[in-house]
């Protein structure tokens, strides 16, 4: 899943050690997350959004590939 | 800009734990070893080394259940997916040594410590090269 934290992170001047830390986590996994190799869990993503005092949806940008739930206007 | 290649906090907190935790076992290993080393043994003695070698299994899966705990979601779904290979690995090899024990090439006790020992080195150098080769 693409997403923000590099960009997060680099306006913040924090390397990927302090982030982990700040959220509790090793610094492979915010690695993984910043290369999209991981989506990290709801609890995980709930606590990189309270660092970065934003909402899930403004760090987290989903593949909106699946159209299955879309509905027809007309 | 601190260097990304040095382990942080939590992976140093991990490692130092995994010491502690270790430390006490591979001593308990030691000593089940040197129980189980001499050719004339008592039932006594026997039955000594026997315990000795239970506790430490139990133990070196108590350390691996604490470690387990103590890794964050992304190292714990490295480590299972790394057993989940190191659990097909084995199965295969226990299958392949059945068919040498029936065929009489080469007795089935004789391969299932390599077998098991090998499981083990799939397990830990599949997790090492998951971690280590995304820094």
């Amino acid at each position: 899943m693409r997403n923000r934290l590099r960009e997060l992170r680099a306006a913040r001047r924090w390397s990927q050690a302090d982030l982990a830390a700040r959220c509790q986590v090793s610094r492979q996994a915010i690695n993984a997350i910043e290369t999209e190799r991981y989506d990290p869990s709801l609890p995980l993503a709930f606590t990189i959004a309270d660092v970065f005092d934003q909402t899930i949806e403004e760090i987290f940008l989903p593949d909106r590939t699946d159209t299955t739930n879309e509905q027809d206007p007309a | 800009m601190t260097n990304q290649a040095q382990p942080d906090q939590v992976t140093r907190a991990a490692r130092r734990a995994i010491l502690i935790d270790g430390l006490p076992v591979i001593t308990l290993g030691g000593v089940a070893l040197a129980l189980g080393s001499s050719p004339d043994q008592s039932t006594t003695q026997k039955a000594l080394w026997i315990a000795a070698t239970a506790v430490f299994a139990l133990a070196v899966a108590w350390v691996l259940l604490r470690a387990f705990r103590r890794a964050d979601e992304y190292l714990r779904k490295i480590q299972l997916e790394s057993m989940a290979v190191a659990f097909a690995a084995v199965l295969v090899g226990l299958q392949v040594a059945t068919v040498l024990d029936s065929a009489g090439v080469v007795p089935l006790h004789q391969l299932t410590q390599l077998i098991v020992i090998g499981g083990l080195a799939i397990w830990l150098v599949t997790a090492d090269l998951r971690t280590r080769f995304h820094r």
